[in-house]
């Protein structure tokens, strides 16, 4: 087979796989496949591509997208016991772009973004609209290079499907974005008989530009692919983990057109819960980040077949969990379905402050009043230092809430926030009404000062391997919480034509009378005292006689 | 002269009590203590929330969510919680915060005034009608003279009137709940009575005032000149204050176009929950024509020689067909009925509107409970309810004006209904 | 029942059709609903474990889209304007259309997510729309459905071959449960179709008039219907892969000679000048808001 050396090309694709075991009897397995392309995007018209999809090509250059991050979820992450993942996404569909500075008409191209995107992941991302987006201030900056001084937040678009379901279909659509699509590489490992039988599974694509070179006179498109999983030993069976039975095979070979194709397998809870690895490793890396040391075992993809297995020492420990630095949930208080509340709780477990973003998209038929936002920190009603509140309107535009806090050391704090359960024409409820109307999560976004339990990719970085020794300032951590499901109050979709018959009846209730007393005069007349049952009866009779009395007439006569 | 005429009937008739100064202060006292318990108590929250009593027009948490937007710089007008127009906001806001009175006791103040005004209003429409009952005299024929009123009706008719206002629980209700139909209420007593009293600019300035409230009230203007005079500028102020007009849609177009289909006593909610889509125009057309302008013309022609009458009827009418109704509006004219105490011996369906009133009054919260609550019954048995309630209201206000009829035929004509010795019947053709 | 769908949907990818040129429309999630026991798999039935889910199905319609309105739409053409290609039925007058619909019916309709129904005569409507505006040579009419035969009663459009898995007056009943998920997963008629054409390769010489005759009365206990006085050919000279299989013939060539391709074009794109680009901090810092 010919291979063709394109040594002009200007793009470059990498795919790694992470194994890291965590604290709970739990596996994070991640894929990152990561495409740089040495283009400019600006001029790019995407007609000529290598390695780069063309297909998400064409509807980036279309609707002159600067940023794309899609991503579509099934469960939910555990921050408390799980740590952070390398990249988070919210249960159900997460879509948020920036457009270009020269976009007319943002509304259109994102609701034709939102279109596309639904052709080519096979999501009901069509549904994304101007009534459930919203243009966040505070909470998703660029991740890519800009060029202007200023950030004009009116180019952003943040939207959320919580009740997407992620499946197989929107799998194949995904794989067949990547260069060597399903056939060769790490991407064969996903078989979705495997991988959707996870307590968390996510898929995502985050597109952006980003310097070329240190220099950063000049930028490039990047292109980063992920699957997370997080297994679960009690449905694999076992502890021992290996390619066939987290994946049903192993591994035949790395994708030609991938610049490198490694394995890093966490070894840094080696210590406490001792594993083996066989094969062994071709190399151990040692990762200082923000103060925390870990280990990593790095198996470059062999061109014939490999897999990996883990054998459990049985030598446990009893383990303890430091829960992270940050993490949140939400529900919703209240009973019967007249009013209620919203409450999300974010625990700060850092010995120091913590200034986080609370941005909360709540639908626009969940009205919810401003007066009634209360922040109790360890009880006590604090202000928050900064709120961005743009009040939505029913069937326009959703509740826009932007909460900046700042959180004490060790502090648990509760932001809630009442709301009027509102009831909508029949046709706007689903086929399914009574399962309930979904909120989607809020994202806590802040900057953590330690990197314990992170794995995040650093911003100007695209692959696992730039993570390591990635110290940084901070670590930018965007919690998601939980979804939530309220019961709107239904009326009775048997109905319609029977309460039009009974309104219109009452209205002609007081039209007669008031017709009458308007426009006729009251006269005396006299009493007709029978009634007509007894003039019935007369005129039966009368007819009777009648005929009667012609007979004997007739008879008579004979 | 008016005074004189009326102590001699008082003479005449020492066995007919009349009320005296004290008794109706004492009523005053009761009435607003009453209120001050209930506002007060922990029972305020329930009656406060209760939909009857609160609709989105005149709930006091939107008005406070629209203060509170507005100290933050936010225009409360670009959601669409709030439906209070500018003016009003700012009356509101010079009540609460400028002159730091607490919310309660300003609805306390407002709704004991509405009292004061109804009184006078009665006091007033009494002596017109005694008035014209004297001017008239000649023309009764001479056995109805027993129907004519007395001395002691003209007095103790305005202290009933209060009595109705003070103790009606839907007043009571109504003030308790915070619902701003309390101002609504007083602005329209105010018209009511500066319209009796003869005062144009008080009446048309009033009136403008109850209709930047709400919009139903354009119907009964008074003064074309002055009133549009008051609107426009009342306009204008509306949009300075809000910085641009989004607020007419927010208003306005609010009751004209009903968005909001939260459940209340009137008809609207149900017939546009289950509406279809591309017939919606069409009858919200037809309903607020129907809620408006249908009736006024031909009542007015009708009734032309009693304004008063006129005016209750359709405030009457207003209240059972307009898109966003609570018990404010239906207390409020039911507590002017006490003025028309000479038509009860016509009204033929009191019993019948009385019970339909109590039973409904007691079973609509019920049913609220268990459909909201208690997921177990739907929608329609409230639905049902406020079909029942309407329809009673619809009787009242019918038979009133039938009752008015008969009286002025009977008043011409006598008592007696017969036709050459042969029993007649009164009918309308 | 989502095997009912994917069953003939992995029988015509077999046989060649694309997934370009299939769409699908699912309301339900059963393959990755949280109660299914073996998540992303529909098995085409308990014995023989063929996962017909596979690994390369793509949903075009799914969840809430599925409505009367969108499968009318998709039928005639008239989609919104920004609707992607996958969810289009580009097809011409050259183009012969297989249109499959399970579900429940009864007599003159089928219905859709338990709220809403399409009638007998809007599916017909739906097919003349098709044919005024050339959007198919021909169309093979599948419905597994109760009463199914009431569906394709009022048609009256040429070049229509239609068959119900029942007669109007008859149910269409299941052919086995899978105990560990429990419910039905196949119906009679869909699963003896499925059966045939899982006899049939790309290069049969089996014809329609075999395939409408797939289900007896004795095993499908319920009578198959069939329409073909709207169709023009006689189905037993019509190949089977006329409507199941796509068959692409391919040439090999060893002889290749590529052109480099001649551009007349001086004109190039201006080269990009070097700005100064950043990386923006992704979280305001607190002191500049106080």
């Amino acid at each position: 087979m010919p291979w063709f050396i394109l040594t002009s090309k200007s793009d470059r694709f990498s795919e790694e796989l992470l194994i890291k075991p965590l604290y709970s009897d739990h596996l994070y397995v991640h894929f990152q496949f990561a495409t740089k392309w040495d283009t400019n995007p600006d001029q790019e018209s995407f007609r000529h591509t290598h390695i780069f999809p063309r297909a998400l090509g064409e509807i980036i250059e279309r609707y002159n997208v600067q940023e794309l991050h899609v991503s579509l979820a099934g469960g939910l992450w555990r921050y408390e016991t799980w740590g952070y993942p390398i990249l988070d996404a919210a249960p159900g569909a997460e879509v948020w772009a920036w457009f270009k500075a020269d976009t007319e008409d943002v509304d259109k191209n994102w609701k034709e973004l939102a279109s596309s995107l639904s052709g080519l992941l096979c999501a009901s991302l069509n549904f994304i609209n101007v009534d459930n987006s919203v243009n966040p201030e505070y909470t998703f900056k660029p991740r890519g290079v800009v060029s202007d001084q200023k950030i004009n937040s009116t180019y952003v678009r943040y939207a959320s499907l919580p009740r997407e379901i992620v499946c197989t279909e929107n799998l194949t659509p995904w794989k067949k974005l990547l260069p060597c699509e399903s056939k060769s590489g790490l991407a064969s490992l996903l078989n979705s008989g495997y991988i959707h039988n996870v307590r968390y599974h996510s898929i995502a694509i985050h597109m952006r530009p980003v310097c070329r070179d240190d220099a950063c006179e000049f930028t490039s498109l990047e292109l980063q692919q992920s699957v997370s999983l997080v297994y679960d030993y009690l449905i694999m069976g076992t502890k021992n983990w290996s390619f066939r039975k987290l994946f049903g095979q192993g591994l035949m070979g790395p994708c030609p057109l991938s610049e490198n194709s490694v394995i890093f397998v966490d070894t840094t809870s080696n210590v406490s819960v001792p594993f083996q690895l066989i094969p062994s490793p071709d190399d151990y890396i040692t990762s200082v980040r923000g103060g925390h040391v870990s280990t990593f075992a790095k198996y470059n993809v062999k061109p014939y077949a490999m897999s990996i297995n883990a054998n459990y020492l049985g030598k446990e420990s009893v383990l303890l969990n430091s829960p992270p630095s940050l993490h949140a949930n939400q529900y919703i208080t209240g009973y019967g379905q007249e009013r209620g509340g919203i409450v999300t709780k974010i625990y700060n477990n850092h010995w120091g402050a913590l200034e986080v973003v609370v941005l909360q998209n709540i639908p626009w038929y969940v009205p919810i009043y401003l007066h009634t936002l209360k922040i109790d920190v360890n009880g006590v009603r604090v202000e928050p230092v900064g709120i961005h509140y743009i009040p939505g309107r029913q069937r326009q535009r959703p509740y826009h809430l932007e909460i900046l806090l700042k959180l004490p050391p060790r502090s648990v704090a509760s932001v809630s926030i009442d709301f009027d359960y509102v009831f909508l024409k029949w046709q706007e409820y689903p086929p399914d009404a009574n399962h309930g109307f979904y909120i989607g999560s809020a994202v806590i976004s802040a900057n953590l000062p330690l990197a314990r339990n992170f794995t995040g990719l650093p911003q100007d970085g695209a692959t696992i391997a730039d993570s390591f020794n990635a110290s940084r300032r901070g670590y930018l951590v965007q919690v998601r919480t939980e979804n939530m499901v309220i019961t709107l109050p239904t009326p009775d979709f048997s109905m319609p034509y029977n309460v039009i018959c009974l309104a219109c009846t009452v209205v002609a209730l007081a039209f007669g009378p008031l017709h009458n007393i308007t426009t006729k005069r009251l006269v005396l007349t006299v009493k007709d005292n029978e009634k007509l049952i007894v003039k019935i009866k007369n005129r039966i009779v009368k007819a009777w006689t009648e005929r009667n009395s012609g007979s004997d007439v007739n008879q008579s006569v004979q | 002269m008016p005074a004189e005429k009326s102590e001699k009937y008082v003479e005449n008739r020492p066995e007919q009590r009349c009320y005296k100064t004290g008794t109706i202060l004492l009523m005053y006292t009761v009435g607003a203590s009453i209120r001050y318990w209930l506002i007060f108590s922990r029972y305020q929250s329930i009656i406060g929330n209760h939909i009857e009593v609160s609709t989105p027009l005149n709930s006091w948490k939107r008005v406070s969510e629209g203060l509170y937007l507005q100290s933050k710089g936010i225009n409360p007008y670009e959601g669409d919680l709030l439906h209070e127009a500018p003016v009003t906001m700012l009356l509101y806001r010079t009540l609460t915060q400028s002159l730091k009175l607490p919310v309660e006791i300003t609805f306390l103040i407002f709704d004991i005034g509405t009292a004061v005004l109804l009184y006078f209003i009665a006091r007033r429409y009494m002596f017109q009608l005694f008035v014209q009952q004297e001017e008239s005299k000649e023309e009764y024929s001479e056995d109805s003279k027993e129907f004519l009123l007395a001395g002691p009706d003209f007095l103790n008719s305005p202290v009933f009137v209060a009595a109705a206002f003070l103790f009606n629980p839907y007043m009571v209700f109504n003030c308790v709940g915070l619902s701003t139909t309390v101002f609504h209420n007083f602005f329209l007593a105010l018209f009511l009575c500066s319209m009796l009293y003869g005062s144009i600019l008080l009446s048309t300035v009033s009136l403008a005032f109850c209709t930047m409230m709400s919009l139903s009230k354009i119907r009964a203007f008074v003064t074309v000149g002055v009133f549009i005079l008051v609107m426009v500028s009342l306009k204008y102020i509306s949009t300075v204050l809000s910085n641009g007009d989004a607020f007419i849609k927010n208003v306005y177009g609010f009751i004209l176009t009903v968005p909001d289909l939260q459940p209340n006593i009137g008809l609207f909610w149900y017939f546009f929950t289950e509406m279809f889509d591309h017939f919606r125009d069409l009858f919200i057309c037809s309903f607020q024509i129907n809620a408006t302008i249908l009736y006024l013309i031909p009542l007015s022609i009708k009734f032309r020689n009693d304004p008063f009458l006129l005016t209750t009827a359709v405030l009457f009418l207003i209240s059972v067909f307009k898109s966003y109704p609570c018990l404010g509006d239906v207390g409020f004219v039911l507590s002017l009925l006490p003025c028309f105490i000479h038509l009860f011996n016509y009204s033929q369906q009191g019993f019948l509107v009385g019970v339909i009133f109590l039973i409904t009054t007691a079973l609509g919260p019920i049913l609220w409970h268990l459909w909201i609550y208690s997921n177990s019954a739907n929608a329609n048995f409230y639905f049902g309810v406020t079909l029942a309630f309407a329809i009673a209201q619809i009787f009242l206000v019918t038979d009133i004006l039938f009752a008015y009829l008969k009286r002025e035929f009977c008043l011409k004509n006598g008592k007696d209904r017969k036709i050459d010795g042969k029993d007649a019947l009164l009918i309308l053709e | 029942m989502v095997t009912q769908i994917i069953g003939p949907c992995w029988s015509v990818k077999r046989l060649g059709i694309p997934d370009s040129q299939i769409i699908l429309m699912i309301a339900d999630d059963m393959a990755c609903n949280p109660r299914n026991p073996r998540p992303a798999t529909v098995f085409n039935n308990a014995n023989q474990h063929i996962n017909v889910y596979g690994d390369d199905v793509e949903v075009d319609y799914r969840g809430y889209e599925v409505t009367v309105e969108n499968f009318v739409r998709l039928l005639t053409g008239r989609l919104p304007p920004g609707t992607p290609r996958s969810k289009q039925l580009l097809t011409d007058e050259g183009s012969n259309v297989l249109i499959y619909l399970t579900g429940h019916g009864g007599d003159g309709f089928l219905k859709f997510q338990d709220s809403e129904e399409i009638t007998s005569q809007e599916m017909a409507d739906a097919l003349e729309q098709m044919w005024q505006k050339q959007r198919y040579h021909e169309i093979f009419f599948m419905i597994d459905t109760c009463q199914a035969a009431s569906m394709y009663e009022r048609f009256y459009s040429p070049n229509i071959l239609a068959v119900g898995s029942s007669l109007v007056g008859e149910d269409s009943l299941s052919h086995h449960v899978d105990p560990a998920i429990g419910v039905y997963i196949i119906d009679r008629y869909t699963y003896y179709a499925l059966e045939f054409l899982e006899n049939v390769d790309p290069h049969t010489k089996k014809t329609m008039g075999e395939f409408l005759n797939v289900c007896p009365k004795r095993v499908c206990i319920s009578t198959v219907g069939v329409r073909t006085n709207l169709f023009r050919r006689n189905p037993h000279q019509v190949p089977i892969t006329d409507f199941f299989g796509s068959v692409r013939p391919v040439e090999l060539i060893s002889n290749v000679t590529v052109q480099p391709l001649v551009t007349n074009k001086t004109q190039k794109k201006a080269p990009a000048l070097p700005k100064k680009y950043r990386y923006v901090p992704p979280l305001v810092d607190f002191k500049y808001l106080v």
